[in-house]
């Protein structure tokens, strides 16, 4: 180690220590006798209504060290998650709810008890109803009904818990993707990956936090938002990693900068950022000269873990990517090594799964079909990979949509589509988890015998995100953050944990 | 020592005896003190904050546990669900409440579940009771009244002392407060401090090379003044002040939601940055952004200045419900509103009345009741619009106009004029229902296909012999009908469907109809003579105009007339968004939302303001226009501290009260209320609401002028610098890293006003579906123009302005939090906006002398600064230019690969390729990015 790498990592170390006495944000830090790690339980010990003379509320939230690693408030099953949104919607009814009783009506006027008093967003009139279009066969010790269009789920199908019976209020993609990740219909709520990462920090200084992958061509419907901090410090918010160009933006040095020029140049910045700290005395200055540190080390960090060509060739195969493309497959293991390398929270969303039936490519008969081709293999894949690195059991594995697709064929504007489809539908959709403390080949939740609402267990997307907090390590209705005068939390005033699915 | 004890000569026995009465009076004075202290317990002060952290959650306005609330006094005074009243005024002993608070029973003592009270703290409620559990109202809710400036003083109060360090009376305030940490002043900062501060808190930039050496070489006493009223006086004063103004506007550059389509609204942009640069007072800025349009006789710009409420996202996602949508912006309304002009989170009373503060359920709904008769109706097209007319099309207009005074009736005429300005009041298709072979399509305009039937409800005809239509058609031939009141109900109109003059466009067509009273449900029938696909749209319909022909046709001229009115009709020109009330015969009624659900309709409400925070103006109609005279009245609490608090927190990176957004009995304690208080009463009273009085003020203080540097005893004892005794350091917003590397760097288009532009942005961030549009960079210079001016898409922003804490203005943001990562250091390093940037900063150094590095990194500091740099600093960057430039001659193919590909064969050599690199690292200093 240098002279100057010594006088460096002294400076960081000062800087922490300056930061830590000076910010009154934080003044409960001086009362804890815990230290650190005690930080963020006594954050979230506030009760409803608490009174805080702290603007942000009593909250561990630094900001010179915002992402700093904080200790769950329990212990937690989850260390890290992988969330794999299917944007757009997948159809339940080819994919996992298998009912034999729909078949028997399909082509019939839907019964009038189905229509009276609902909204849909496209159906109008009398529609007709609609068998699953996709042979189901029982898979595993579990007997998991799963379709045809996933052979390859089918085979690791006692690893997978099901939901089957899911429900939202939001008919449209963009409200009912804010719903899911953010708990709100409208935008300005932080995102669940960004509720995570305030909670937790990030275990890995040299990469983000929360790490967003986006597959299918198109962003998802509801833009930026799902992946927002809504009013929670913006250094919560996704980073969008990217497949080509920079893996994440403006991580590459210009051209024609080696790395040897990129420290030269650093270092420059720091000397001097050294010698304004000793004249202005401020220890953001200090911190912000460890930020230029850990951006060059992300520098070389993040390119090595975002870089898919280094896994071995049979990792490919299992997973079937496509090196040098943006693809789910990709994506798909590129979250593996994220999560490998720490990050807490790496959510995918692969947009196309609206299958309405009005092209072939978003059609439940060729879309549905080709959109399942695209994840069954790399879906597999992660969950055999993470196994055999024995990283399943710490790693949370979420799969679903924003809602579920209509029992009827979808007739826009009251007349026949081009394609087979079926509209959005809330009552009832599957989800699926694998991983991380949730019971193995287990199934909750059941829909009456055509799928179109739920008989039992039924779920909210409250319940959903109380639970997955809870694997990392948080009671959901103490996640809070102080905000116009109140504590918010992700799951507002509701949710209930799914303890039935707890291994 | 002389002086004093020639005063105090007096005989030793009579200085015991005044010794022994003053102590007298002391005492008395301190018994008394405590007495009257006992004897007003403060509920806003003392009380409330108990309340508020124990009891409020289960007794409020969200739940009454038991039938009790602490929210209002009627109702904590009333009965219970036991019967009696849980608080007996004036008997502390037989309140249930005080009760409940010491008993030993877990299930019985209160709070429920939680710790119990401390005695201290159930003392006081005790008294509080004992003396009639008197209600209080919360600082922020009392009116404003004439505070004296904390002045010490001789002579018992008569003769004021002067603090010399005091530049005006902000520093009173400041230096009151000191005395409780016994904290001095910091230093006045040097000249050059001062500029850089000066010019990004008022102007967002550095002051441009000559301002500064004006100010620079000025050794007056009055230079800082003169400099700081030469910023006020710059036409870049209103984009510094627009930007942080459109972060409460959620000001965008498109619609919202997933399609996120563009929208032009930019106009409104320009008309805040020149609002700012007349210095508009702030009582006429937030009346006509909220009610411009309600004004007598409104210009274009009063309307334009309307768009602030235009600023709601509009959802064309496919299959969603327009009334849904339209709710959710008047709500949006509501709550930007009271966020915005005054810091009250209003948005808990959609579902509820409010949990801590003096707001009613139905409150909210009431001031909804403001917005919910505007026409806007989540079309695709955003209407109402205001059309902007060309030179060209003025002239028509006027000719028109002049026409229809003299051969038409004054109503006729005014509302021709409205009607052509903004297409309004047109009934939107998409109201349409009850159909038969027809549909909204993709729930935006109404189509119909062969022998179709389906509803418009409830239009007003009163007479009216023309109807004008937007419309597209696909399938000419056959008929469509009107029908009143049922399908096969009498006709007032047979149309015959023509072939389109626009190939499918858009197209306006006006057709007589049979003039009827009332109000009634249309039928819109279609016939065919010969078959057609039974799938195939016919036409599809937007809007629906009924109306009155523009004068006799027998006045002269009137076919002249009635082809300017179509061509001005049909006159392709620029719009923007706008508020534009309902007649009255398309007013909605107003319901409270059961729970805030839009579909569960409540009690019937009337527009009208909280009770709990005074009246419109009996003189005032109670619409937005009266809403506006209520914020604006001098007695309303909250616009003027509201306002005052957010420039400060401008200027000094913090609010006096922090939480910007909330300034209720939940939001952060005023550091220094008394002082918020006085600025804002001479904000309205001295400075008649002017922005640009009150930042000097600011700006001249004392307070202001301080060093940042921060002492150990400083840093020790305010950490956070709640004091003020030093100047904050404070990060540079998004917009002001993005201005001053521009300004440094002598690229900036200077250029204002105008859409939105497209500087370099990395390739893959805009992926809307439906959507295909795609960002393209502007290369005529516009890439160069200030931040204020960049395209904002809401689904996907700016990069590098999020990344410094940009919002993405889809709600209304009243605080931007300020955070330190690694990602704003690789944007500031490696963004190819900053490194272009970089690139003209070092050509600006590289002509200014060419002789010698030493000279040009002396030069850079300078400009980025206007300080000289220090030993080291030179040295570290010379180094750094040494190593650059034998690397760039060590290898020359890498000089073209960094330079833009711009850089002309001439320029592109080793010692500006390191030029470059230092300028890059320049504009990445701590000192750079941060106002010290």
């Amino acid at each position: 180690m240098t002279q100057q790498d010594l006088h460096q990592q002294r400076l960081l170390r000062e800087a922490e220590q300056r930061v830590i006495q000076m910010n009154t944000r934080r003044h409960f830090i001086k009362e804890s006798a815990m230290g650190l790690g005690a930080l963020a339980l006594s954050a979230f010990m506030g009760s409803c209504g608490t009174k805080s003379t702290d603007a942000l509320g009593g909250i561990a939230f630094d900001p010179a060290h915002p992402l700093m690693p904080k200790l769950p408030a329990f212990a937690a099953k989850a260390k890290s998650i992988i969330y794999l949104h299917m944007a757009g919607a997948p159809s339940q009814l080819e994919l996992f709810d298998y009912k034999p009783e729909l078949m028997k009506m399909d082509g019939q006027d839907c019964p009038p008890s189905l229509l009276a008093g609902k909204r849909f967003a496209f159906i109008r009139g009398v529609p007709k109803m609609m068998g699953g279009q996709a042979k189901f066969a029982q898979h595993g010790q579990s007997g998991h009904w799963i379709s045809e269009h996933l052979p390859h789920l089918a085979t690791v199908a006692d690893e997978l818990c099901f939901l089957k019976a899911m429900s939202t209020d939001q008919f449209n993609h963009s409200p009912a993707q804010l719903l899911m990740q953010t708990g709100s219909p409208r935008q300005g709520r932080p995102s669940l990956g960004a509720w995570s990462t305030y909670g937790l920090g990030t275990e890995n200084q040299n990469l983000p936090g929360f790490v967003v992958l986006t597959s299918g061509g198109r962003n998802p419907d509801a833009g930026k938002s799902i992946w927002g901090s809504g009013f929670l410090p913006s250094v919560y918010q996704g980073v969008q990693c990217r497949s080509e160009g920079d893996p994440v933006l403006f991580l590459q040095d210009p051209k024609g900068v080696d790395r040897d020029l990129r420290k030269a140049s650093i270092d420059a910045i720091n000397q001097v950022n050294s010698e304004e700290y000793k004249q202005y005395n401020d220890p953001e200055t200090l911190s912000r000269i460890s930020q230029y540190e850990m951006a060059f080390k992300m520098q070389i960090t993040a390119p090595e873990v975002m870089d898919i060509q280094q896994e071995p060739a049979s990792i490919h195969e299992m997973y079937g990517t496509q090196p040098g493309k943006t693809c789910f497959a990709n994506n798909v293991l590129l979250a593996r090594r994220l999560v490998e390398k720490g990050v807490r929270f790496v959510q995918l969303f692969d947009w196309g799964w609206d299958a309405h039936g009005v092209n072939s490519s978003l059609s439940i008969d060729i879309g549905l079909v080709n959109k399942c081709r695209a994840i069954d293999k790399p879906i597999t894949a992660l969950i055999l990979d993470l196994k055999q690195r024995g990283l399943l059991e710490e790693t949370l594995v979420v799969w679903g949509g924003e809602f579920g697709r209509t029992p009827m064929m979808e007739n826009r504007d009251g007349k026949a589509n081009a394609f087979k489809g079926r509209d959005h539908h809330t009552e009832a959709f599957t989800m699926w988890m694998a991983g991380a403390g949730i019971k193995k080949g287990y199934s909750f939740g059941e829909t009456d015998e055509i799928g179109y609402s739920a008989i039992s267990g039924k779920l909210e997307h409250y319940d959903l995100q109380a639970t997955i907090l809870q694997q990392l390590g948080f009671d959901h209705e103490k996640l809070t953050y102080q905000y116009q005068g109140r504590p918010f939390r992700l799951t507002d005033t509701r949710g209930k944990l799914i303890t039935e699915i707890l291994a | 020592m002389d002086e004093y004890q020639s005063i105090m000569s007096i005989p030793n026995l009579f200085k015991r005896k005044i010794s022994l009465i003053i102590l007298l009076f002391v005492l008395v004075a301190c018994l008394s003190f405590l007495l009257v202290r006992k004897d007003t317990v403060d509920f806003s002060t003392t009380v409330k904050p108990i309340i508020n952290k124990n009891c409020i959650s289960c007794h409020g306005g969200v739940k009454q546990q038991g039938g009790f609330s602490l929210l209002f006094r009627e109702e904590a005074l009333a009965k219970t669900k036991s019967g009696k009243p849980a608080i007996i005024p004036g008997n502390a002993a037989g309140s249930e409440m005080i009760r409940r608070l010491t008993l030993k029973d877990p299930e019985e003592r209160m709070p429920y579940q939680h710790p119990p009270l401390t005695k201290d703290e159930i003392e006081v409620l005790r008294q509080w009771v004992n003396q009639g559990a008197k209600w209080g109202n919360h600082w922020a809710y009392i009116p404003l009244e004439k505070t004296t400036v904390p002045k010490s003083s001789y002579f018992f109060g008569l003769i004021p002392k002067t603090n010399p360090w005091a530049k005006n009376e902000i520093d009173y305030f400041i230096a009151d407060k000191w005395k409780e940490l016994n904290l001095e002043a910091a230093p006045q900062a040097n000249k050059e401090t001062l500029l850089r501060r000066a010019s990004l808190d008022l102007i967002g930039m550095p002051a441009s090379e000559s301002m500064a050496n004006a100010f620079l070489k000025n050794t007056s006493s009055k230079a800082f003044e003169i400099l700081v009223d030469s910023l006020l006086a710059s036409p870049h004063f209103g984009e510094k002040w627009a930007s942080m103004w459109m972060d409460l506007a959620r000001y965008a550059d498109s619609k919202g939601y997933e399609r996120d389509d563009s929208r032009a609204v930019w106009r409104y942009r320009d008309w805040l940055i020149n609002a700012y640069n007349k210095d508009m007072p702030y009582d006429v800025f937030l009346t006509k952004q909220l009610a411009g349009d309600l004004l007598p006789n409104p210009t274009d710009d009063d309307l334009i200045a309307t768009a602030f409420q235009r600023n709601t996202m509009t959802n064309d996602e496919g299959g969603t419900d327009n009334e849904e949508f339209r709710n959710a912006a008047v709500l949006d309304r509501v709550n930007t509103t009271w966020e915005a002009t005054m810091s009250t989170t209003f948005a808990c009373v959609q579902c509820h009345s409010h949990p801590y503060d003096p707001f009613k359920h139905k409150d909210y709904y009431q001031f909804a009741a403001f917005y919910n008769n505007t026409r806007d109706e989540d079309t695709y097209t955003d209407y109402p619009l205001l059309r902007h007319f060309t030179d060209s099309a003025k002239i028509k207009l006027n000719k028109l106009e002049a026409w229809m005074k003299k051969h038409s009736d004054e109503q006729t005429t005014e509302s021709t004029l409205a009607f052509l300005k903004t297409w309004q009041p047109a009934y939107n298709s998409l109201l349409c229902d009850s159909f038969t072979n027809g549909a909204v399509v993709d729930t935006k305009w109404m189509a119909f296909r062969d022998q179709s039937v389906c509803r418009l409800k409830d239009v007003t005809l009163n007479n009216k012999s023309s109807l004008i239509f937007r419309h597209q058609t696909y399938i000419p031939g056959g008929t469509w009908e009107i029908h009143i009141d049922q399908p096969n109900g009498p006709v007032i109109a047979s149309i015959p469907i023509k072939k389109s003059s626009s190939k499918g466009g858009w197209e306006m067509t006006q057709f007589p109809i049979k003039p009827t009273v009332g109000k009634h449900d249309l039928y819109f029938t279609h016939r065919s003579k010969t078959p057609i696909d039974p799938l195939q749209n016919v036409m599809m319909f937007e809007w629906f105009y009924f109306t009155n022909p523009l004068a006799s046709p027998l006045k002269p001229d009137f076919q002249m007339a009635n082809q300017l009115f179509f061509e001005l009709l049909r006159a392709d020109l620029p719009t923007t968004p706008i508020m534009l009330e309902n007649p009255d015969y398309m007013k909605r009624n107003t319901h409270v939302f059961e729970r805030g659900n839009w579909q569960t309709k409540g009690a019937l409400v009337q527009a009208d303001v909280p009770a709990s925070l005074g009246k419109i103006p009996a003189n005032m109609p109670k619409n937005r226009l009266g809403m506006a005279k209520w914020l604006t009245d001098p007695n309303h609490p909250l616009a003027s501290r509201t306002m005052v608090n957010r420039l400060w927190e401008q200027i000094f990176g913090n609010g006096l009260v922090e939480t910007l957004e909330d300034m209720g009995s939940q939001g952060a304690n005023p550091t220094h209320k008394e002082l918020l208080d006085w600025l804002s009463y001479a904000f309205i009273h001295d400075n008649k609401w002017s922005i640009k009085k009150l930042l000097k003020q600011i700006i001249l203080s004392a307070t202001y002028q301080q060093s940042s540097v921060i002492s150990n005893q400083n840093l020790l004892k305010d950490p956070a610098n709640k004091y003020y005794a030093r100047y904050p350091r404070v990060r540079l917003s998004a917009e002001q890293v993005r201005d001053q590397a521009l300004a440094i760097s002598g690229v900036m288009n200077a250029t204002q006003f105008g859409p939105s532009v497209f500087p370099y942005q990395p390739k893959g961030i805009w992926l809307s579906p439906w959507n295909g549009a795609d960002w393209i960079q502007n290369t005529d210079g516009n890439q160069y123009r200030r931040a204020v001016y960049t395209y904002c898409k809401r689904s996907a922003g700016y990069p590098s302005m999020l990344t410094f804490d940009g919002v993405s203005r889809e709600i209304c943001s009243p605080r931007r939090i300020r955070t330190n990562t690694p990602l704003q250091a690789l944007a500031t390093l490696n963004d190819s906006a900053y490194f272009d940037i970089a690139y003209h900063f070092a050509k600006r150094i590289y002509t200014a002398d060419s002789s010698s590095k030493i000279v040009q990194i002396k030069k850079a500091y300078y400009l980025a600064t206007y300080k000289n740099i220090s030993e080291n600093g030179l040295k570290s960057f010379t180094n750094l230019y040494n190593r650059a430039e034998a690397n760039f001659k060590n290898n020359p193919q890498k000089i073209t690969e960094f330079l833009p590909a711009t850089a002309s064969r001439k320029s592109s050599t080793a010692s500006m390729a390191a030029l470059t690199l230092v300028a890059n690292s320049m504009l990445n200093l701590d000192e750079v990015l941060m106002k010290n």
